[in-house]
């Protein structure tokens, strides 16, 4: 054995010289891992870590998390206002009330100019739940714009309308330790290990020790299909006729839950008839399983003792989104699959805080899922904001989605848009850069200055992120998690809460004192007020304090005044709803079965367009990459946009791996490294959504009809091989900054 | 000592209770026995004077990959570089992966992988500065960043990409293992990071909970027979005849039913098309290599010849070229040839300055014996070249024992030149051709310079230019039967050699003939010279474009050796620890961007000021200890 030097020097490993851990919940995604920033002396964030005795995440990262400390001082994080007369001209650096002054001030005079619902506020799900609550209450308390909506159109709502439809609310039933207790689980287009890893990590933990069977629903063999029990390769947007087949089989073979289905819901008959011209031999043709495996798999599902679904985005992104979430939770219903341990249907959702903004925003309606429709909920908020319940409009106004068309027509004159980029995540950008070009006045809130819809701005105000501010969060299983304050905004920047309140002085000035609003500075104080809004409704918080959330590294709601008076400590996990008998949110306590006939409207393949484009996240992106693009540990496996190409397309085409392609759409071009992988059928490819000028210039997005997402996963494209490879290159690299 | 958190998860920990008392390999498990000098030392982490307590701490420890179970999620890498504060270039540890079938009949396999603390560490062996310790303390192999040179040597022999050459630094640096964790009964940070339950890590051929194979080998992962790594596998899941690696180098995993297990084969992935190729061998890094040895190289033959076929053996052509007053220039010119060479092989390394830690390790490293054979050849080759300023007995006397240290320099830095780069995961320089071109080069080239300098110097030199081009012509006949073999044996040999062919005949396509369309020339033309010598103004266009035709015959001979080798190592992703996109990245200049997590290949500045504080930190008593330990590896 060899043993080198005798003499040995010391051993040197990288010190980065901790001093202090900072609680916070992780401001990527929705799984809501609970993680700590470590300080050096200098006070720099140097270090992140997952809390080990937190329910979530139970110590795991994934590797953004694992360096979000990074995210303080990267590259293209705004330090100072900024304002300029129009676009086209250069930025100027400004003071604060200067470029507040100017926002508020060209609010009030685009909306005496063209009515008071020519200016929309956009905003996100990446903010902190205090935060969309001021913004709601500033927006639909004193603004008074209808055209209100978040980016979250873009992700999950298709899940809250569906949701909403099945059970007469939103709000995910299940919960993480659902994988603990099933028997079966069923993934809808949810690619877990790359989108939610800890979640995954979650299941895979429970798969180890129990070993249930895992079906996969997903046109593009990902590494969660890859590992599946049966992997279910649906035609793309078809996913409603496999579940309406799945339904047929289930209800002819008296395969279903009677019990459950007479105690808890309403329209059995209906869905008969509709599933009934589902029949196997038929759904077949049309969603690309054969009837033996549609057969076999809703055997599988009903006979299960208890059965999960989980579903992301290849539902949600879908003229069908809606539907599809309303056929999963079919599904659970006639199988009694809802409100128990290991039966569930899951919305595996999004972004860090997207059902922050489900529950508080007040883009849908009002506060904690109230309804603007509801003539006593408008009542109710504006006795409680001090707004006249006149104020309020009757009926909840346009969607993001929407809200561009209705810029394209000119009929949206100015913009507040706030911490998301629709130049790079809306469908058909060439559409979205002429709405944009077309506004009187935008006003740009973010954390980054670079993003690319800050080529529009008037006005932009440079906002802290993440853990440079103070709130919290609600995960993908209810659970509420706080954020602290881990270090101060970089350079000039405030919290976004900070500029919220300061806009709202500004509107608030308007009032006589005895009309004005209440603004609270602490994010506490505003969650109690929140905590008093939600007393006995569905998601019920007020039995919680941002002390008691950080003690128990988060808790679930519902957590009532009540729980909390009696002394009842929050459960550490399985908390659930629906677990009584008829208590959904309907009047009668019955939820829906809705019957769901489908009409193909999607943009398929054809001779002109022979590919199917199908979009979707990579594991080390986060959205359109402002954050990880910048971040060389994150970056690095995927810096450049490509596309999966199955190789014996590409053998017809003459590319070869590494080469540049141009992709065409009916709407624009693209130019893509191509990477050839039998992942993808060979009319399909696969392009990650991250890059900006790319995978969006393609899209079509067609709108579900009910919660207007668009359909970003089925657009058909063509592919042409590029023959001077280095002129792609410069011009792939010209089209993006990072 | 590390500190471990009050609610650190179960999982962290190290879980061992038992242990086999051997490896497979027959090696013990217990790295030293109770009461050996080795034991209760501190590791002395970051200056840490405490022990640990960890009950295994003296057996080998390794990794344990469930290939089966890796997802690519990039945690463990990133927990990795994130505890070692490592910028996005570098990685201890990294994920490629193999992919086969047939959509949806399609499987990828992800293989994790960092340093396998081998029981055989090629890395400690081929080190010439002794950066590396193979430690008692749980048999880690450890590296020293500030005792390397930067000279990369360990990235050539290491099968696994484990030491990390920066070119920003200038220095090797790679997984520690974590020892400060072990040392506090902790996992490595990258097998608690683990989200796929894929890595696991104990003591040595121990089964973790929940798994039951074993193995050596998963498809992807090389020949283990190399160094005996520390890493063992489960893979259960049933892969394709063919994986496929998805990084730019040219191979696949076939299915060996006999074998049972995988075995690397060319995979034809950019077609046939031949190319030039030029750009990337002009800008190749190791176009150092490639001055350094073809000047070694020509400057060795000369002298061999000068000295052996002249003093020794009498050759007529030689000593009259020595009795000219060519000799003089000749010499100036070698020691000038020899000293350029030198000097741009030690700028070359990361860190110049550190030039004389190259002798470190005598005992094991053929480069070490190399940089010590050279540097004796070229101190004889000074005193040689400067005694022969005088003609007496004293001085006389000076030459000759000048001229045998040359020689014996010769024979030793000769012979590890060739054999350094018989290193077994670089199948295309493991061949005997690389000693036939390492010594028909020299002469060849020597001969050349010989032929050059005397029919400069000499009026009459038709003789002279007869004999050498027999020399030049031997010594090409030489190379030209090398690489007959050389292309034979690759074309049947191992999947890298195969591979390293294959880029040969098509990325390099055009350049490869044009270098065996001038070898064959040259032959013709020297053979043809060896009968007819020159002579006039037609000979000495002939000789200039002979003396042209062989040199660019030698550098793109010599820069195609070092910028096809393919080596035999892990598979790398798409863009990441992709070699073809690296390549890219840096010829797109899409590397300017720092968080592409591509550096460019740099040159380094010799830091006289390091140079002299270490000449000042270190007492004479010092410095000869140090040179005693070379001697006794101590």
């Amino acid at each position: 054995m060899l043993f080198g030097r005798g003499k040995k020097n010391p051993i040197k490993i990288a010190d980065k010289g901790v001093k202090e851990w900072k609680y916070a919940t992780c401001g990527y995604c929705s799984t809501g891992c609970a993680i700590e920033v470590g300080l050096n002396e200098e006070g720099r964030a140097v270090s992140s870590r997952g809390v080990g005795n937190a329910d979530v995440n139970r110590g795991k990262l994934c590797l953004k998390g694992i360096f979000e400390h990074e995210l303080f001082e990267s590259d293209g994080r705004g330090t100072e206002p900024k304002i300029r007369d129009s676009f086209h001209d250069d930025w100027q650096t400004t003071d604060w009330d200067t470029a507040l002054d100017k926002t508020y001030s060209e609010i009030r005079r685009v909306q005496e100019k063209y009515g008071r619902d020519s200016v929309a506020v956009i905003s996100t799900g990446q903010m902190l739940t205090e935060e969309f609550y001021t913004l709601g209450k500033l927006t639909r308390g004193i603004i008074g714009t209808n055209n209100y909506d978040g980016n979250t159109t873009l992700c999950m709502a298709s899940a809250v309308s569906g949701y909403k439809r099945s059970f007469g609310s939103d709000g995910p039933p299940g919960c993480y330790d659902d994988f603990d207790q099933t028997d079966l689980l069923i993934a809808w287009g949810s690619n877990l290990p790359e989108q939610h890893p800890i979640i995954y990590w979650r299941m895979k933990e429970a798969q180890e020790k129990s070993g249930f069977p895992l079906i996969v629903i997903d046109p593009r063999v990902t590494m969660l299909a890859q590992n599946a029990d049966r992997h279910l390769t649906v035609t793309p947007g078809t996913d409603v006729v496999l579940m309406n087949s799945m339904m047929h089989v289930i209800l002819d073979e008296g395969l279903e839950d009677k019990r459950y289905i007479e105690a808890n819901t309403n329209g059995i008959e209906e869905l008969r008839a509709e599933v009934a011209k589902y029949d196997p031999v038929t759904a077949a043709k049309i969603c690309g399983i054969d009837e033996d495996t549609i057969r076999a798999v809703a055997r599988q599902f009903a006979k299960a003792k208890t059965a999960m679904q989980i579903w992301t985005m290849g539902i949600n992104q879908s003229t069908h989104g809606s539907d599809g979430v309303v056929g999963i939770n079919n599904l659970a219903l006639i199988t009694g699959n809802i409100g128990i341990p290991g039966g569930t249907s899951l919305s595996i959702t999004g972004q860090c805080n997207a059902m922050g903004t489900r529950e508080w925003s007040s883009c849908s309606g009002l506060p904690n899922h109230r309804l603007l429709e509801n003539p006593q909920d408008r009542e109710d908020i504006g006795k409680f904001w001090n707004v006249d319940p006149e104020f309020f409009p009757k009926k909840r106004g346009m969607f993001q989605t929407d809200i561009y068309q209705a810029m394209e027509l000119g009929e949206i004159k100015g913009l507040w848009l706030i911490a998301t980029n629709p130049m790079s995540s809306l469908p058909n950008t060439a559409r979205i850069r002429k709405a944009m070009e077309q506004l009187e006045f935008c006003v740009i809130q973010d954390c980054y200055e670079d993003t690319e819809s800050a080529q529009y701005g008037d006005v932009y105000l440079p906002a802290g992120t993440w853990a440079e501010k103070d709130g919290v969060m609600t995960n993908t299983e209810r659970r509420i998690n706080v954020v602290k304050p881990v270090i101060k905004p970089h350079g000039n920047s405030k919290p976004d809460l900070w500029i919220f309140n300061r806009m709202a002085e500004r509107f608030n000035a308007e009032k006589k004192p005895e009309d004005k609003l209440n603004f609270p500075e602490k994010a506490a104080d505003i969650f109690l007020e929140m905590g008093k809004l939600s007393e006995g409704r569905l998601s019920d918080n007020s039995g919680m304090t941002h002390e008691l959330i950080e003690k128990h590294r988060g808790i679930q709601w519902p957590y009532t005044k009540q729980q909390a008076e009696a002394g009842e400590a929050p459960k550490t996990k399985g908390v659930r709803l629906y677990t009584e008998d008829a208590t959904f949110r309907y009047p009668d306590g019955k939820a829906k079965l809705i019957p769901l006939p489908f009409i193909d409207n999607n943009e398929v393949p054809d001779n002109k367009f022979p590919f199917w484009l199908n979009t979707g996240r990579l594991i080390e992106h986060w959205h359109g990459r402002t954050k990880t693009g910048k971040l060389s540990n994150n970056n690095k496996y995927s810096p450049i946009p490509f596309a999966e190409l199955n190789p014996d397309a590409a053998r017809e085409l003459g590319v070869i791996a590494g080469d540049y392609i141009r992709l065409v759409s009916p709407r624009s071009d693209a130019i893509v490294m191509a990477q050839l992988t039998h992942r993808v059928p060979k009319n399909m490819i696969f392009v990650p959504f991250h890059f900006h000028d790319c995978a969006n210039r393609l899209t079509l997005g067609l709108l579900d009809p009910h919660s207007r997402q668009p359909a970003y996963k089925q657009s058909a494209v063509r592919l042409e091989r590029i023959e001077d490879q280095e002129a792609a290159a410069q011009m792939s690299m010209e089209m993006r900054t990072f | 000592m590390f500190q471990v958190r009050e609610d650190e998860p179960k999982y962290a920990f190290l879980q061992d209770k038992d242990s086999k008392d051997q490896n497979r390999y027959g090696k013990p498990i217990e790295l030293t026995t109770e009461g050996d000098a080795l034991r209760d030392q501190s590791l002395n982490i970051n200056n840490d004077s405490d022990i640990g307590d960890n009950p295994n701490r003296y057996k080998q420890h390794g990794f344990y990959f469930t290939a089966d179970n890796c997802i690519a999620c990039h945690a463990c890498e990133a927990a990795c570089s994130e505890k070692n504060d490592n910028a996005g270039h570098i990685a201890f540890r990294s994920v490629g992966f193999v992919e086969g079938g047939t959509y949806p009949d399609y499987r990828r396999q992800n293989i994790s992988m960092a340093c396998n603390h081998c029981d055989d560490p090629v890395c400690l062996k081929g080190c010439p500065t002794r950066a590396y310790t193979k430690f008692a303390e749980y048999g880690a192999v450890l590296q020293d960043p500030d005792i390397c040179f930067g000279c990369g040597y360990c990235t050539w022999v290491c099968p696994y990409n484990a030491p990390q050459l920066d070119p920003v630094e200038g220095t090797v640096s790679k997984c520690n293992m974590c020892v400060d964790r072990l040392e506090v009964g902790l996992k490595p940070a990258c097998v608690s990071a683990c989200l796929g339950n894929a890595l696991e890590f104990g003591v040595i051929e121990n089964t973790p909970d929940d798994r039951y194979q074993v193995d050596a080998q998963i498809p992807g992962f090389p020949d283990p027979s190399i160094t005996q790594p520390n890493i063992r596998f489960q893979q259960t899941k049933t892969l394709s005849r063919d994986m496929k690696r998805v990084d730019s180098t040219a191979i696949k995993y076939h299915r060996d039913d006999d074998a049972g297990n995988y075995q690397p084969v060319l995979d034809e992935k950019h077609g046939k098309t031949k190319h030039w190729g030029m750009k990337t061998l002009l800008a190749s890094h190791e176009n150092a290599h490639v001055m350094f040895t073809l000047s070694a190289q020509a400057v060795m033959g000369a002298f061999v010849m000068l000295v052996i076929l002249g003093s020794f053996f009498g050759a007529p052509v030689i000593e009259s070229l020595q009795a000219s007053n060519a000799k003089i220039p000749l010499l100036l010119i070698m020691f000038g040839l020899m000293g350029t060479g030198l000097y741009k092989l030690n700028m070359h390394l990361g860190k110049p300055h550190r030039f004389y830690r190259g002798f470190n390790n005598l005992r094991h490293s053929p480069l070490s014996r190399e940089i010590a054979g050279v540097s004796a050849f070229f101190a004889g080759l000074a005193g040689y070249t400067f005694f022969n300023f005088f003609d007496n007995a004293f001085t006389n006397f000076l030459a000759g024992a000048s001229a045998l240290l040359g020689l014996i320099g010769f024979a030793a830095g000769s012979y590890y030149m060739y054999k350094l780069y018989r290193i077994k995961a670089r199948p295309f320089w493991d061949h005997w051709q690389t000693a036939s071109t390492f010594y028909g080069t020299m002469l060849s080239l020597g001969g050349l310079l010989m032929a050059v300098v005397g029919s400069l110097f000499m009026p009459n030199s038709a003789e002279l230019i007869k004999y050498f081009a027999m020399i030049i012509a031997f010594g090409l006949i030489i190379e030209a039967f090398g690489l007959l073999f050389h292309a034979k044996d690759l074309k049947s040999g191992s999947g890298e050699g195969q591979a390293a062919h294959y880029e040969l005949s098509t990325t390099f396509g055009k350049t490869y003939w044009l270098r065996n369309a001038l070898l064959v020339l040259n032959i013709i033309l020297v053979v043809v010279i060896s009968y007819t010598s020159l002579s006039g103004i037609g000979g000495i266009l002939v000789g200039l474009l002979l003396t042209a035709s062989l040199i660019a015959m030698a550098y793109l001979g010599r820069i195609i050796f070092y910028a096809l080798v393919t080596p035999t190592t892990m598979p790398g992703a798409f863009f990441w620890k992709n070699k073809g996109f690296v390549d890219h990245a840096r010829e797109s200049g899409l590397a300017d961007m720092q968080q592409l997590g591509v550096a460019y290949e740099r040159h380094h500045k010799f830091d006289v000021k390091e140079l002299m504080d270490t000449v000042k930190e270190n007492s004479l008593m010092d410095m000869i200890e140090q040179a005693k330990a070379i001697v006794t590896g101590k």
